[in-house]
């Protein structure tokens, strides 16, 4: 069987009482409790310095607390992106003709934990900083497409799902047979489809350029990032996919109590 | 389909092998709540957005006939892979469930802890009467053209009587400046917000409040023709993105 840095965990014999499937399990949950962690301390900084400093993008301030931290973030981001990335690349298992079933479901479940830590993302763009942007821009009129929120929403939050839907396409690519014999188009779909939100930014920023107030949230302008998150139904596919190996995978396993 | 179903012999996975699978949907239960929080949250914010945020746009010709009919999509979408593939009766429920987690969390934290809206200008409709017939219909039928016609109808119907006790008290008539107004309208007023331009040329358009009892059954039955015809469109969305295709290249 081929051994690379992924299977590592399994050689040593787990004597954490994780049963062997949910090795990553630790990881899974730190992953969660980060995103959680860097998520509300946005939101609570938002909420020190919005008002404070972030209603006139030409006040000295706003320099000093917004457009810092919208380079910090970007900086923050680029490093995240080339390690992750590069990691799960350089990484990859070359020998995966000679996979054992159980280590297969054990990437299974893995991969499974990648797509719901992009769909935690998801939740913290598309739904709670994504309505809070309508909420800011019924209170302060916009000057600059770098507001209080958007530096929040639009350059953190969505290359942030962005790099780890990438991240999970990338650890399918290189560690699972099926996706790496073949391009899984659901997967495809749920990752790239809400790319394309990020590059809607671009749209809806130019249609601020004639609209600066919040006048309705509902208006065709926004509909670039409608059209984007329909392709999270591509996780459908992904898990009809994931379950039918998975079947076929456990058939293969010895009946244990 | 179910005439088959009840021809094939299953035989239930024990051990460890029941933990693993079971393991596996805890996992999915956990991927599939944020994804339809963030998803279907963002569709029905850029879709219905405004008459969802504020009491003084949920009026009686455009909210419940633009609420269902964004309302449904998801809930088509999901059924048609929960439904077809897996036999859980309950994708349209999960799917208003969870767009009520996401803007009840959004509404209290960035509406009323950030920008100091009251609470009850920004209560969330609800849609879970209408989702829990809609996959009550689907389960009881197995027929998409069943749950399309009296499903999809019964979602877009349900939604303006079962919002009712939550916001008819905003709905009642308050002499305010020499002139008639509901309690919403003096909300929308007190609280000025940059989209209040497009609040006064959109909301009850046309019938000056006028048309007396019929403009919200009005708009309720026009909404349940459109839901039938979107739900029929959505489940096919539904499917067509549930493909299980890999592809050479992209």
């Amino acid at each position: 069987m081929a051994t690379t840095s992924e299977q590592l965990p399994l050689l040593a014999e787990n004597d954490n009482k994780v049963p062997w499937y949910l090795l990553d399990l630790p990881r899974y949950l730190k992953g969660f409790g980060i995103l959680t962690v860097i998520y509300i301390g946005l939101r609570l900084y938002q909420g020190a310095f919005a008002v404070l400093s972030g209603l006139d993008s030409t006040e000295p301030a706003f320099e000093q607390y917004w457009m810092r931290l919208f380079k910090i973030e970007l900086g923050v981001l680029v490093l995240f992106v080339t390690g992750m990335w590069g990691y799960l690349w350089f990484s990859r298992d070359r020998h995966l003709d000679t996979l054992s079933p159980r280590e297969e479901i054990r990437r299974y479940f893995t991969l499974t934990m990648w797509i719901s830590i992009y769909t935690f993302a998801v939740y913290w763009a598309g739904s709670y900083f994504a309505e809070q942007d309508n909420s800011w821009h019924q209170v302060a009129i916009r000057d600059t497409p770098f507001t209080a929120n958007h530096i929040i929403e639009f350059y953190f939050n969505f290359p942030l799902y962005v790099i780890l839907g990438g991240s999970a396409w990338l650890y399918a690519r290189t560690r699972l047979p099926l996706y790496a014999k073949g391009i899984s188009l659901p997967l495809t779909l749920a990752v790239f489809g809400p790319f394309m939100i990020l590059v809607s930014v671009g749209f809806n920023e130019w249609g601020h350029t004639f609209w600066f107030r919040e006048e309705f949230f509902a208006a065709p302008i926004h509909w670039g990032f409608v059209i984007g998150v329909w392709f999270a139904l591509g996780v459908g596919g992904i898990l009809l996919q994931g379950v039918t190996r998975l079947i076929e995978l456990i058939d293969e396993l010895e009946e244990k109590p | 389909m179910s005439a088959n179903l009840t021809k094939q012999i299953f035989r239930p996975y024990t051990g460890e092998k029941a933990r693993i699978t079971r393991a596996y949907d805890y996992l999915i239960l956990v991927l599939a709540l944020f994804l339809f929080i963030g998803s279907f949250h963002l569709h029905f914010a850029l879709t219905v957005g405004d008459w969802d945020f504020w009491i003084d746009w949920k009026d009686r010709q455009w909210w419940p006939l633009v609420t269902p009919l964004m309302g449904i999509t998801f809930p088509a979408a999901v059924q048609a892979v929960m439904w077809e593939k897996f036999r859980l009766p309950f994708g349209a429920t999960l799917c208003v469930t969870a767009l009520l987690i996401g803007t009840w969390i959004t509404r209290v934290f960035a509406y009323h802890y950030w920008n100091y809206f009251p609470i009850n200008m920004v209560l969330p409709a609800t849609m879970l009467p209408g989702a829990l017939v809609l996959d009550a219909i689907l389960m009881l039928s197995n027929s998409l053209t069943i749950t399309a016609i009296f499903g999809g109808a019964a979602f877009a119907l349900l939604f303006y009587p079962s919002n009712w006790p939550i916001l008819g008290m905003f709905h009642e008539p308050i002499e305010y400046g020499n002139g008639q107004l509901t309690v919403a309208d003096l909300f929308g007023f007190q609280y000025i917000r940059t989209g209040m331009p497009e609040y006064l040329r959109i909301i009850e358009r046309g019938t000056l409040r006028t048309y007396g009892q019929y403009a919200a059954p009005l708009a309720a039955f026009c909404s349940a023709l459109l839901c039938s015809l979107m739900y029929t469109l959505w489940w096919y969305i539904g499917k067509w993105f549930a493909t299980v295709r890999y592809l050479n290249k992209i």
